[in-house]
């Protein structure tokens, strides 16, 4: 049994108020003459005991009664199958809208959402009056319960899609918060979704259950407003070959179109956005596909990009029902080359070789393609160099440094830069365990480690670091043993915060990652600068060579970490905050962001002059302005939709009772069906009418009882004529 | 204008002062209400006839009461019709009291007396007047002259009702006094233990006299109006005792009741005339049983 207003059953005290009333407040008697006293007193005994029975039998009517008026204003009531409910009490009722952008799919001319806002304005003038209604959607904030139904219909008339969607299995729990604080008795669900999977992902549902299972009683409705066989084409995340590209280098664009339920010849559409805003067509691909398909499309690559912000965006051309996913955005930004300081032992050159040619091939340069610009210097110059321009520093294989030059390189770091430091032969315990070398590298060197049989080599199975993913796409290809490595250094401790970005497979670190300041140092264990003519039992590794692909990928991206180019990310997932960092030097109040929506926010930078921006629920390209079209900056970023946010494919049956666990739950797909349901779960109870029934039955035997105890007996018929009788 | 049957109403009666015309009134009242009775042509004339039987001369057959009623009735012999009546009055302090009546149970029995004394002296019988409380107190011997009204209500007038009660003995002392056959009318709340007051009843029929027993209890006695908690005292003993009034009712008049029926019975049985009257009664009722009474001995 469950009780409204528990608070009030402490009214049931009152019952001792008769008692108390009988105890203290006893008449005091008036006095007054009677001859017949004698007909009294005969009769004093059996009227003491009859009238205490009837005192204890009216005093237990009033109590009673007192006791049961409590018990039906606390409002009681009890849930038994079977029973006729009283469908009418009020309840707290959870209205919640899956807002993803896959209630956008549109069909018979309605959209998903359309359809659950159709019938949520049919539901609600069923809830029973007094009812409380919360709408809840994928915003961002805590659910409330609204001021009353027409607010309530008002709020599902603003519903909208928004790019950032919430799993359903969120949105439930923050739901069940809100109902438990209520103190309506009755409490339902009603969740309206297009049963897709990705609404319903959830990791561990106990929570959920446990949540469930603490509000006893409480009707669950999942309202199906999906299409039970979705069409749909789509396409997937753009793999760009850089956000951060330097000046000339070709932007690589590739995606994937996915079929749900369509075939046939599509074409799909790859534009850049010129400065007047229109897009420019820059390639453009033809796909045949068939239901359930994925085909991949690589554009040519778009070549001559000047420095600045670039816009573009990839999309199918033609319609389906569900437009929101048809469209791709991009944003690269092309900088001039980045100045890469490289140092090297003697012969300077030849040392330095092969990692500058796989950094910045001759042809590359040539072209003026080349990512990077490199000055090749003796170490012994090293001290004295200004390396404030540029964006990275690299030492193949040092010696033992000067304290001072330690200090520098820490400074470089701290201030933003990147330091690369290859250890080779050259390095030695002494010169590298210095505390001034140890403030930079990774941890105190132990000792040469060798394996000359060759079976050592890097291993990118565990390949979450920013430097490794370009080879997630080839996950357990990268043919790694091809290039042994026979000798490394090892260390003793790693100091706190070291990473290792790269093992071998021996398990030893052959990259790591120390983060400096806001630079970074990156350490490699073995070199990378060993003159070509260096004996096999010498040779430390054979990473260079030919058809050497994993290392010259892993050079570049080594280098594109260091010079800070991953950490520009300029493509966020929608509702994802996008962070954007402005030249330091350029200091602005105020800037002003525009969305693809056309609305112009308003942000300003913080401390570190970075701008960031939280409104990003649609998706496209934004644009943020300051300081005007010829003095100012103009930056962009871009925002789109997870692969995973357009998949219609509907969930099992099963996993929803994976869901919801033991706790019963009902499946509708029309008004018919959920009247049904609703009608089935409103079982239940109040005593209240039942209760106040037996209280005024209780009152009116007490009443009755009263004047029959104490009624006026019919007065004696005096026989008149009695001596008639006689005669 | 009052009917005459108006001053057979207690609180109408009350408003006359003088007992002598109390009484007057009572009675016209009475034969007033006589013609529309069941006791219609059935008058006081009457009880000077008897009905006629074997032997009886011819020649005393009254023809007029023939010609109204088709019946052979005789003219008795005054000595025939008169009887002796004694009215024997309690004066004990009970009689005194009254809870919300207009006359007290010691003034509605000479309001009683006083009329019956009245319409005896007017059909000529000798009627006296005893007084008792816890013995006799007053005697006035029978007379049937109509001074003897006058006497009779003289003493009444004087008396209170302040004694104890000792009515079985006073019964017991009337029945000594008395030589001759007599109707004693008695007038008595009979609040006492109703054994010896029955014994000495009997004691008085068993020596031939004719008895009515005017059994006299105020309103509230016999309806017992009281609510809430009361404590009750008795006025002869000063004994108290407390109830709460509206449990008790049932079984205060339950035992009132079981009272007068215990009374009616024994004196039904004995062959006493017992009159249940309260002071809220008509008197009409009163001078009935006095009737029927007199009627039986004719």
């Amino acid at each position: 049994m469950e009780f409204v207003n528990p608070a009030i059953l402490f009214g049931a005290g009152l019952a001792a108020i008769p008692v108390v009333l009988h105890l203290i407040m006893r008449q005091q008697p008036k006095l007054l003459e009677f001859p017949a006293l004698r007909f009294l007193q005969s009769r004093q005994q059996s009227n003491r005991r009859r009238m205490k029975l009837r005192h204890w039998i009216l005093l237990a009517l009033r109590v009673l009664a007192i006791c049961l008026l409590a018990m039906a204003l606390a409002r009681p009531s009890i849930r038994a199958a079977g029973m006729l409910g009283d469908s009418e009490a009020p309840t707290a009722a959870a209205l919640i809208f899956d807002t993803s952008p896959r209630m956008a799919y549109r069909t018979e001319n309605k959209t998903r959402l359309e359809v659950a806002q159709d019938i949520s304005r049919w539901l609600l003038p069923r809830l029973p009056a007094e009812s409380s209604i919360a709408v809840i959607d994928a915003n961002p904030g805590d659910p409330v319960f609204q001021i009353d139904q027409s607010t309530a219909l008002q709020r599902i008339d603003r519903l909208d899609t928004s790019g950032a969607g919430r799993p359903i299995v969120e949105l439930l729990e923050g739901a069940l918060r809100l109902l438990k604080e209520s103190t309506l008795v009755r409490k339902e669900v009603y969740i309206f979704t297009d049963l897709s999977q990705p609404a319903w992902q959830v990791d561990s549902p106990d929570r959920l259950q446990k949540q469930l299972a603490e509000l006893k009683g409480i009707g669950v409705y999942v309202i199906d407003v999906g299409v039970t066989d979705p069409k749909n084409l789509s396409l997937d995340e753009l793999q760009l070959s850089g956000q951060m590209l330097a000046r000339n280098s070709p932007l690589r664009v590739a995606t994937a179109l996915n079929s749900e339920g369509m075939a046939g010849k599509f074409l799909v559409e790859l534009s850049l956005i010129d400065a007047a805003g229109q897009p420019e067509k820059r390639g453009e691909e033809t796909v045949e596909i068939a239901p359930g398909e994925s085909k991949s499309i690589d554009f040519p690559l778009i070549t001559g990009l000047t420095e600045g912000t670039h816009q573009g965006t990839v999309r199918f051309v033609g319609e389906d029902s569900l437009a929101i996913d048809n469209t791709r955005y991009f944003t690269v930004q092309v900088k001039p080359p980045w100045k890469v300081l490289v140092a090297a032992g003697a012969p300077v050159e030849d040392r330095a070789e092969n990692f500058t040619q796989a950094l910045a091939p001759t042809e590359f340069r040539r072209n003026g393609q080349a990512r990077y610009t490199f000055d090749v210097i003796p170490f012994a110059e090293l001290a004295k160099r200004n390396i404030e321009d540029y964006a990275a520093i690299c030492l193949l294989d040092p010696p033992a440094l000067e304290d001072a030059t330690w200090q520098r390189l820490g400074d470089f770091a701290r201030a933003g830069g990147g330091v690369g430091i290859f250890l080779g032969p050259a390095a030695t315990l002494q010169g590298m365990n210095t505390p001034a070398a140890q403030e930079l590298l990774p941890g105190e060197l132990d000792h040469q480690a060798s394996n000359p049989d060759g079976v050592v080599s890097m291993s990118t199975r565990d390949d979450q670091h920013a430097m490794l993913a370009k080879f997630r796409s080839r996950r357990g290809q990268v043919p790694w043993e091809e290039f042994p490595i026979y000798r490394w250094w090892q260390f003793k401790n790693l100091h706190d915060g070291v990473a290792v970005a790269l093992p071998m497979v021996n398990d030893r670190p052959a990259v790591l990652e120390r983060p400096f300041g806001k630079g970074r140092v990156v350490t490699m264990t073995t070199p990378v600068s060993e003159l070509s003519d260096v004996s096999d039992n010498n040779r430390w590794n054979q990473l260079w060579g030919i058809g050497s692909w994993p290392f010259f990928t892993l050079t570049n991206e080594m280098m594109l970490y260091l010079v800070g180019s991953t950490e520009g990310q300029l493509n966020y997932a929608a509702g994802q905050p996008a962070v954007l960092h402005i030249d330091p030097n350029r200091r602005f109040s105020t800037v002003l962001v525009s969305t693809p929506r056309g609305e112009s926010l308003r942000s300003s930078p913080n401390q570190l002059n970075d701008v960031q921006v939280t409104a990003t629920g649609s998706p496209g390209n934004y644009r943020v302005r300051a300081g005007g079209d010829t003095d100012g900056v103009n930056l962009g970023f871009s925002a789109n939709l997870s692969s995973e946010a357009s998949r219609l494919n509907r969930v099992n049956p099963d996993r929803l009772t994976e869901v919801f666990g033991d706790l019963p739950f009902r499946l509708a797909k029309n008004k018919d069906e959920i009247d049904r349901n609703v009608s089935l779960d409103r079982v239940g109870r109040e005593l209240f009418p039942l209760l106040i029934a037996l209280v005024a039955i209780l009152l009116a035997v007490e009443h009755l009882l009263a004047n029959r105890f104490y009624r006026e007996p019919a007065p004696s018929a005096a026989p008149a004529g009695a001596a008639a009788a006689r005669s | 204008m009052l009917s005459a049957e108006e001053y057979l109403k207690p609180e109408v009666v009350r408003e006359i002062a003088r007992l002598d015309l109390r009484a007057q009134f009572i009675v016209k009242g009475f034969l007033q209400g006589m013609h529309s009775s069941p006791f219609q042509g059935f008058s006081v004339e009457f009880s000077e006839h008897r009905k006629y039987s074997a032997g009886d001369d011819p020649h005393d057959i009254d023809w007029l009461v023939y010609a109204k009623t088709d019946k052979y009735y005789v003219k008795k012999f005054e000595a025939e019709t008169n009887i002796t009546g004694y009215l024997v009055m309690d004066l004990s302090r009970s009689m005194g009291y009254t809870y919300r009546q207009n006359l007290t149970k010691f003034d509605y029995g000479i309001c009683l007396a006083a009329a019956l004394c009245y319409l005896m002296v007017h059909q000529q019988d000798p009627v006296g007047l005893i007084t008792f409380d816890e013995k006799i107190r007053n005697c006035l011997p029978p007379r049937s002259k109509r001074t003897q009204l006058g006497n009779i209500l003289s003493l009444l007038t004087k008396l209170r009702p302040t004694g104890k009660t000792e009515i079985a003995k006073s019964i017991i002392q009337v029945a000594a006094m008395l030589r001759h056959r007599s109707l004693v009318m008695i007038f008595s709340d009979l609040l006492a233990d109703p054994e010896p007051v029955l014994q000495a009843l009997r004691r008085l029929r068993h020596r031939g006299h004719d008895v009515i027993l005017f059994h006299i209890l105020d309103e509230a006695e016999v309806k017992f109006p009281f609510d809430g908690v009361v404590e009750f005292e008795e006025p002869e003993s000063q004994e108290r005792m407390k109830v709460d009034a509206d449990g008790f009712k049932s079984d205060y008049i339950a035992e009132v009741n079981r009272f007068r029926e215990t009374y009616r019975r024994e004196c039904f049985q004995s062959g006493i005339d017992y009159v249940p009257i309260d002071t809220s009664m008509r008197f009409d009722r009163a001078l009935t049983g006095y009737l029927l009474s007199r009627r039986s001995r004719c």
